[in-house]
């Protein structure tokens, strides 16, 4: 038997007035995997995610969950858990009213916002009025407001804004245990790519709209060669013997060179054999954030 | 659906509005009964003397009393919905009920069941005021009889249709502060206008709220000569037609829109 797509975007499009906010995007999450979707702000992230949760409409393609469109679903709640924005409560209501609300609707009981909101560590808080919440105790709500219905499926929207570096580090184990340990399907989208890295089993990279890059995190990082990096006053002379061994250089000035296509000991021996004096010679790291930057740049 | 009733109910009452309007309601209401009472039977200048605490005509004039106070169900009928989009919380709705339509028939419903609450409110004050004093006064209470059923059952049912007013003139403009102003305008100035001045009543009467005095229309001549207003059961129907456009309206702005 066949698993199903958690999640499926084909040839999704959406256009507000003259601006294609989303353009032909084809995608999917598998279940028991955390997708990241990443993209700079404006690149179409949130309209993806609307428009996979019915509250956009597209202008075409599909986006479905489990097989079917989101607005088809019996019980929404217990298929899929929606973050969108922290700021959706109303502050007069206090955060357990604001769950027993939602249980109500969707016809869960009452019992259900009090785990929720034990889950998220907010029980002390539950009877406090929402409008006297930090920017994370309102992301931990949202969390539990996604949660209640156990879905099999998360969907998360910038999710770790506002969050201060211990809350980052709970979302992180938060959406792991989900996702590795119950087998909920996490899409979660962010326009910082060092915070969801970690976390992360795959990346969807999308700018302008546009998808740029759909794979597994490393594929995204194999995709960028590592350069060696020599910086000396006398960079000039170093060239014709490193392009002699085959190498590519490129020359972003002050001294610097960077390297491609051979590896760092080669270089040494380049610096040896011209009895050229260095003050750096270094293997970059792999920049994800550099990938990311351009990746996302010309799309 | 009853499930969806019953959870846009508990949004009311678990946020503070729904009292604080309450209160406001009763407030107006009872200085209302008190200008009633306290003209009652007083001689105008040049005029005929209103009628006396202890007659059929002053019961029947004073049990209206509730009937001015529909604005405030309007104005929670207009935040149950506005406040959805002022909050974002429509999107949480939305979520958990993506089949929209059921959601505003159900936020239609839970209105019109707080509107019934405000008016019963109402007249249970009217009541605390009218029958002490016309029994102080010497007169016999008119509660089955007289038309004060008619007139009971006008003030619940305009309290109910304005709840409906309300949700749909909100799914309409979704800002609250200019739906809220909207609706205090169109009460207090252009229905005003329209009812009291003779040479607009042609108009005035098809408003909602002259419709609503159709509903509550007592012969108590009050110096400016009788209203033109529609019969009783003209008048409930032009409230219902009103009803049924709001609801249209609230059903057709909100099931198509993008939630961004």
């Amino acid at each position: 038997m066949r698993v199903m797509t958690a999640i499926e975007i084909r040839n999704l499009s959406k256009a507000f007035g003259p601006v294609k906010a989303v353009d032909d995007v084809s995608f999917s999450v598998e279940a028991g995997t955390i997708t990241g979707y990443l993209g700079p702000n404006g690149a179409g992230k949130t309209t993806t995610l609307r428009c996979l949760l019915g509250l956009v409409s597209a202008d075409g393609g599909t986006a479905l969950v489990d097989g079917r469109p989101y607005t088809a679903l019996e019980h929404p709640l217990a298929e899929v858990g929606a973050v969108l924005e922290a700021t959706s409560f109303h502050p007069g209501r206090t955060a357990r009213d604001h769950l027993r609300v939602i249980c109500t609707a969707a016809g869960l009981p009452a019992s259900r916002a009090d785990e929720a909101l034990e889950q998220v560590g907010l029980a002390d808080a539950a009877r406090k009025r929402v409008g006297g919440f930090s920017l994370g105790m309102r992301q931990r709500l949202a969390l539990g407001t996604a949660t209640l219905g156990h879905p099999r499926v998360l969907i998360l929207d910038e999710p770790a804004n506002g969050l201060d570096p211990a809350g980052i580090e709970w979302l992180r184990g938060f959406l792991r245990h989900l996702a590795h340990d119950r087998g909920v399907a996490v899409l979660v989208s962010s326009h910082v790519l060092a915070e969801v890295q970690q976390t992360v089993d795959n990346v969807v990279i999308i700018a302008r709209g546009r998808l740029v890059h759909q794979g597994s995190l490393d594929e995204l990082t194999g995709n960028g060669e590592r350069p060696v990096r020599v910086h000396s006053a006398e960079a000039d002379r170093l060239v014709p013997a490193l392009e002699a061994e085959g190498a590519r250089v490129e020359r972003p000035g002050d001294g610097v060179l960077r390297v491609y296509g051979v590896d760092a000991e080669t270089v040494g021996r380049a610096v040896l054999d011209e009895r050229v004096l260095v003050t750096e010679l270094v293997r970059e790291r792999s920049d994800l954030q550099a990938i990311f930057m351009e990746l996302t740049r010309e799309a | 659906m009853t499930a969806l009733v019953r959870s846009e109910l508990q949004k009311l009452f678990t946020t503070r509005l729904w009292w604080v309007m309450l209160l406001v309601m009763l407030l107006f209401t009872g200085i209302t009964l008190a200008v009633t009472i306290g003209f009652a039977g007083v001689q105008a200048q040049g005029g005929p003397a209103l009628p006396g605490r202890g007659t059929l005509e002053f019961q029947q004039a004073a049990w209206t009393a509730g009937a001015g106070s529909s604005i405030f169900v309007m104005i929670l009928g207009i935040v149950m919905m506005t406040g959805e989009y002022r909050y974002q919380t429509i999107t949480t709705t939305f979520l958990s009920t993506p089949r929209r339509g059921r959601v505003v028939t159900a936020k239609l419903v839970a209105g019109l069941l707080v509107g019934v609450l405000f008016g019963v409110a109402a007249l249970l004050l009217t009541a605390a005021a009218v029958i002490p004093t016309v029994l102080i006064a010497g007169g016999e209470v008119a509660l089955l009889d007289g038309g004060v059923p008619r007139i009971m059952l006008g003030v619940v049912a305009t309290s109910a249709l304005y709840a409906l007013f309300g949700i749909g003139l909100g799914a309409l403009v979704r800002n609250q502060i200019a739906a809220v102003v909207g609706a205090i305008v169109w009460v207090f100035v252009v229905e005003s206008l329209l009812t009291a001045i003779p040479a607009l009543q042609d108009v005035g009467k098809f408003t909602p709220s002259g419709a609503a005095q159709s509903l509550i229309a007592v012969e108590v001549d009050s110096g400016f000569g009788a209203p033109d207003l529609l019969p009783a059961w003209a008048g409930a129907s032009v409230l219902v037609a009103y009803a049924l456009v709001f609801a249209l309206v609230a059903s057709l702005t909100t099931v198509r829109r993008d939630i961004t």
